[in-house]
């Protein structure tokens, strides 16, 4: 059917050419306009990166000094030889064979010839090669100061571990795209896996690191006789840590009964701090993304690279990595002006520290099982386990003016985690008891019950509290701990403060805190420093299991909330209430160096300077610059007359009975004035084994009951002044009483400060020098 | 025509009238002659493509210079003879490129005759230049197609286009077999406009098409395997994956860097010299010339260059729309949808909308052979321009029943 068109028909469908046409156009200009304009400045940049080369000029990390200038940590440059894969296989030798084999017959007769005739013909060409891998071998023996045992030792290292990554990344490569082609609709028997070369498997190794500069400038020279067989890699950074062993010498003449001995010990302490020092690891994906290294526009160039970097991995390298780390410095050649830009590098700053590293490493040579205060023994009358079990422990020594942390121990060290075989499970040796683990902190807490129960008006020092053996008429518990059947259901009659403290009285304090109320004391322990990490300058950020960002290396302890206490059943409030006066129950958990810091600002009369690791400027606690707590001075003199009387005669801190039957003084430095606390804390059963053989240590294992952590918290001060200098906290898990297990180790804690010049000595013979 | 013109018209002279007739018939080019437009257009381009090659390579701008010269003198040449002397010839003409397409292929050709580039047989050595066949092909194959469908009606049956599609695949095969898949891809675009243009039913060429997107798949394993890389690289592009940027995406990650690179306004020579070396972009003379003009003269130029194209087919389609004669319209169609088709794809694959494969930018990328046959191709179009059309021709290509 003929239609009329206002066009003929041949023009009509050159319109139609032309709007195609136009069509056409317009998406290509649309293209063009997104590159140009949306993506214009990126693309800009993107390209003009090409008219650069940048090499990157290389920092070093800061070092960590100890409060005596000793340096704890350092970075020392250095070089590392690395042998190429192909090399360490084998390979390197048969490819440069056969090439030379193709060369010498030529393309055509190499052609004609069956793949096992080329491995054949080639095999007579390899002889050369082999020679080139001896001389590098001998090379590395010769330069790097190993026997060829040790070398072929490390290259099959090399090997067996690509090898094992290998097998395993294409396992899981193989395993996710069949999954993938099967999730596409793929048939199973058309599925192919292509393992291809991983780059460890195309890059070279490291054989020998670190080496100096002599060894790199012999190896450069042999890289023109043996090229691309290995590489000098520049700048290998290895963080040194050359306090990290010491042999500390221990006069065992003052020790406990049994323990003491007419000659000293040497003890070998291996991991001297390394809680604190932490340690340096190679950088991840992670932190790369986190912060990653600017090359171009701004200047900072403070991130990671993604290869080859190091990060701090724990403690202090990884809580102070800004400061540490540095800035890489950069040299820009642009290509087409020959302009040549140099930023310089910065290297990294110095974190003091107020340890002093001695001292650190004397007090950790005491908690080794070696010295055997923290083992069991006879005389700690531990019900549950037997003579000679070692326990974990940790130490805070805090100077009081100032807050600065003197010596931080944690026993087992990360360094002996290797040496404690199936022990290990349950040591938790990664755990930085001082500042990660919380307990209860029982007895200890009686005399900050005590000021804050002063400062609130709800007692006054003249006060007495009769101990009328158990708390609430009718109920055997809570009780004090002398109201048992073995003494008659004993009490302590009429009690003032001071001797409240100095016979740990539960009743007493019972009182205090059931007139406090358990929000008051909890916000007074709070005040106290406790609930919040103490920000040492070990805290970092990280991410938990769950992805969300939460604190590390630093415990901020537990403080009950006001939310929780009111969701507490109406009995067991009325009991959580009371108790929390004698430092058990749901109230509080706080870690060592919470205790230590507590008592120091007590000793500083209310004065708040949190406990820090780091000296002058870095220190920055969140608290340390906040004013005072409101406690009476005259509060804190009764308390401190109560801590007094602890470690006097009569205290409960004062003497243990050896399991001969001797009484023995806890303690026996001269020269010094105490004042101190025993504490014994509820603690959750001890799962030493892995009983269910699941390859952890944790609560599915079998526990042994009835166990207590022992406390002991003292202040130390030269015995002419009426200050204390020191704020010491010892604990040793599962090892009951605080006087028995915990006061013999303060008392060795304070010979410690004496030895190292700290506290002042009246012993008859100066001690051998260590 | 003056009045003192049309006075002398009165008296009756018979030579007079021969003279005029002749007149009538004499080939001329008045000043609104659409084909200027392509003229002016590919001009345009060349001068462009002249000052974008001398952007990195300025010895070889010199020597586009002279191609140019070269390339107009041989427009010229072909404008001269009447177009329907040249639909004559274009049956030898095609049996003769046909012969040289399997001249490079045999495989006894010394190479110092055919000498292989990057494993393709595309050139015969002229001593002087290169000789590129199929250059020579795609104007042979729009001649024989032009004098094929010019008086037929069969391929309005939808058997019909089975010839015109067959004519179409021997250059094709041959060309793809060199291998050269850019230049076999033109191909298929000309032969569909002009179909469209001869008036071949539109539902037949959509089915045909719709056939083509169906099969392709099909075609896919049978592709090299450079040419299935591109394709990957292209998806991988366009998805934002970096992965291939250093191996087979390189050249494509590298022009599309370029052509933003350049902004607005373009970056200049110098600093455009600068980013195109050290970004080491591949044949930036040549498949590459267009990444060049976009950074050195930004998306301006680029559009710059987008008109001057736009010009040389408007000018082509209204001086086919002009003309009458079967013949001359279904060359001007397909001569200037092949150089539109192949602007397209270079273009398209410079800004990463079509995979890489080798293919010049008609007039602008530097090369003998591919300037010289766009000139001549400009030629055949004043050719068809400058012959008026006879007035009582009947108009080609109408058919009472369009579908489109």
């Amino acid at each position: 059917m003929a239609r009329t068109h206002p066009l003929p028909m041949f023009h009509r469908r050159l319109t139609l050419l032309g709007g195609v046409m136009v069509l056409i156009a317009l998406v290509i200009g649309a293209q063009l306009t997104r590159l140009a304009v949306a993506q214009g400045a990126s693309l800009r940049s993107k390209a003009e990166r090409a008219l650069h080369q940048s090499t990157l000029l290389p920092t070093y990390r800061g070092r960590i000094v100890d409060h005596r200038g000793r340096h704890l940590a350092i970075d020392r440059p250095g070089y590392a030889i690395a042998v190429e894969y192909e090399v360490i296989t084998g390979a390197w030798v048969t490819r440069h064979a056969r090439r030379a084999a193709y060369k010498d017959i030529g393309a055509t007769a190499w052609a004609a010839l069956s793949d096992a005739e080329r491995t054949n013909l080639a095999t007579s060409y390899a002889a050369p090669f082999h020679a080139r891998v001896e001389r590098l071998h001998e090379a590395l023996c010769v330069e790097g100061g190993i026997d060829r045992g040790t070398l072929d030792e490390k290259l099959a290292a090399v090997r067996t571990r690509v090898e094992r990554l290998a097998e395993t990344v294409w396992a899981r490569q193989e395993e996710e795209q069949r999954n993938a082609f099967l999730a596409g609709g793929g048939d199973p028997a058309k599925f192919v896996f292509r393992r291809e070369r991983l780059i460890e498997q195309t890059e070279s190794h490291v054989i020998l690191e670190p080496v100096g500069d002599e060894v790199a400038f012999a190896f450069r020279g042999l890289a023109a006789e043996l090229p691309g067989m290995f590489d000098v890699r520049e700048h290998a950074r290895q963080r040194d840590y050359p306090w990290q062993e010491l042999l500390v010498t221990i006069d065992r003449r003052h020790l406990p009964g049994p323990l003491a001995a007419e000659t000293p010990i040497d003890v070998e302490v291996v991991g001297v701090a390394d809680h604190i020092l932490g340690g340096v690891r190679s950088v991840t994906e992670r932190d790369v993304n986190d912060r990653p290294l600017r090359t171009f526009g701004d200047v900072d160039l403070g991130g990671y690279r993604a290869l080859g970097d190091v990060v701090g991995g724990r403690g202090l390298e990884r809580g102070q990595e800004s400061t540490l780390r540095g800035r890489y410095g950069l040299v820009r050649k642009r290509f087409d002006t020959g302009e040549i830009e140099r930023i310089e590098p910065v290297p990294g700053r110095d974190v003091e520290l107020t340890i002093d590293v001695q001292l650190q490493a004397r007090i950790q040579a005491l908690l080794t099982p070696e010295v055997g205060l923290t083992v069991v023994q006879p005389h700690h009358q531990n019900t549950e386990l037997p003579a000679g079990w070692p326990l974990h422990s940790a130490v805070a020594v805090v100077e009081v003016e100032t807050g600065e942390i003197r010596a931080m121990v944690s026993m087992p060290t990360v360094a002996m985690e290797s040496s404690l075989g199936k022990a290990a499970l349950g040591a938790r040796a990664w755990c930085n008891r001082p500042v990660e683990a919380i307990y209860p902190p029982g007895s200890i807490f009686k005399p900050l019950v005590l000021l804050a129960a002063e400062a609130e008006g709800l007692v006054s020092i003249d006060d007495t509290i009769e101990c009328t053996g158990h708390y609430f008429p009718g109920r055997k518990r809570p009780r004090c701990w002398i109201y048992r059947e073995q003494w008659d259901f004993a009490t302590h009659g009429e009690l003032s403060p001071e001797d409240a403290i100095a016979q740990s009285c539960n009743i007493f304090f019972y009182t205090l805190a059931d007139r406090l109320g358990m929000e008051r004391l909890a916000d007074w322990t709070r005040r106290f420093g406790a609930g919040t990490p103490l920000n040492t300058g070990l805290l970092a950020r990280g991410t938990n299991p769950a992805g969300e960002m939460v604190w590390r290396e630093e415990s901020g302890g537990m403080v009950i909330d006001a939310a929780r206490i009111r969701a507490l059943p109406l009995r067991e409030r009325e009991f959580s209430r009371v108790t929390m006066g004698i430092g058990q129950g749901i109230g509080v958990a706080w870690t060592p160096l919470h205790a230590a810091n507590a008592y120091a600002t007590m000793a500083r009369g209310g004065i708040i300077r949190d406990a820090t690791l780091l000296a002058g400027a870095e220190a920055a606690g969140p608290r340390r610059a906040e004013g005072r707590l409101p406690i009476h001075p005259d509060a804190v003199d009764v308390a401190l007359e109560g801590l007094r009387r602890v470690v006097s005669e009569g205290g409960s801190g004062h003497h243990i009975v050896l399991a001969s039957g001797t009484v023995e003084p806890i303690f026996n430095a001269t020269g010094v004035t105490i004042w101190g606390k025993t504490g014994t804390a509820q603690a959750p059963p001890l799962r030493p084994y892995d009983t269910n053989e699941d390859g952890r240590v944790n609560g599915d294992d079998d526990g042994i009951a009835n166990l207590d952590h022992a406390w002991f918290v003292g202040l130390v001060g030269p015995a002419d002044t009426a200050r204390p200098m020191f704020a010491i906290a010892v604990i040793v898990e599962y090892g009951g009483s605080g006087a028995r297990a915990a006061g013999p180790v303060a008392n060795q804690v304070i010979r410690a400060l004496q030895h190292e010049g700290y506290l002042p000595s009246q012993d008859d013979e100066p001690e051998e020098a260590g | 025509m003056s009045l003192a013109d049309s006075g002398r018209a009165l008296t009756f002279r018979p030579a007079g009238v021969r003279a005029r007739a002749r007149s009538i018939h004499r080939p001329r080019l008045e000043w609104w002659n659409l084909a200027w437009l392509c003229i002016a257009g590919a001009l345009g381009l060349s001068l462009l493509g002249v000052f974008a090659i001398g952007t990195t390579e300025p010895g070889f701008a010199t020597r586009q210079v002279a191609f140019l010269l070269i390339g107009v003198s041989a427009a010229a040449v072909a404008a001269l003879p009447h177009y329907r002397w040249l639909q004559r010839m274009s049956v030898p003409l095609l049996l003769l490129v046909l012969g040289l397409l399997v001249f490079v292929l045999l495989p006894f050709v010394p190479e110092s005759i055919v000498r292989p580039r990057n494993g393709a047989r595309r050139w015969i050595n002229l001593v002087v230049t290169d000789l590129q066949p199929s250059e020579l092909a795609k104007i042979a194959y729009v001649l024989s197609l032009a004098s094929y469908l010019r008086y037929r009606k069969n391929y309005r049956r939808f058997l019909g286009l089975f010839l015109p599609f067959a004519l179409t695949f021997i250059p094709l095969g041959l060309i793809l077999v060199e291998p050269d898949l850019g230049t076999a891809l033109l191909f298929l675009p000309t032969l569909f406009a002009m179909l469209v243009a001869a008036g071949a039913k539109l539902r037949h060429l959509v089915l045909i098409i719709a056939i083509g997107i169906a099969a392709a798949p099909m075609v896919y394993p049978i592709l090299k395997p450079h040419q299935k890389a591109r394709i990957h690289a292209l998806v991988y592009q366009i998805k934002g994956d970096a992965r291939h940027v250093r191996d087979i995406g390189f050249q494509g990650d590298r022009a599309q860097t370029l052509v933003g690179a350049g902004g607005l306004l373009g970056v200049g020579r110098t600093r455009a010299a600068s980013l195109v070396t050290y970004n080491r972009l591949p044949e930036e003379h040549n498949d590459m010339v267009f990444a060049v003009i976009a950074c050195r003269w930004g998306l301006l130029g680029a559009l710059t260059l987008g008109g001057l194209f736009l010009l040389v087919m408007a000018g082509g389609l209204g001086t086919a729309a002009q003309a009458k004669d079967p013949f001359g319209r279904l060359v001007i169609v397909g001569i200037v949808s092949m150089l539109f088709a192949q602007a397209t794809i270079n273009v398209g694959m410079t800004i990463g909308l079509l995979p890489i494969t080798g293919m010049t930018l008609p007039f602008v990328s530097y090369g003998g052979s591919s300037l010289v046959a766009t000139w001549i191709m400009m030629g055949l179009i004043v050719n068809v321009g400058m012959r008026r059309p006879i007035h009582l021709a009947r108009d080609s290509f109408e058919f009472s029943d369009d579908d489109g």
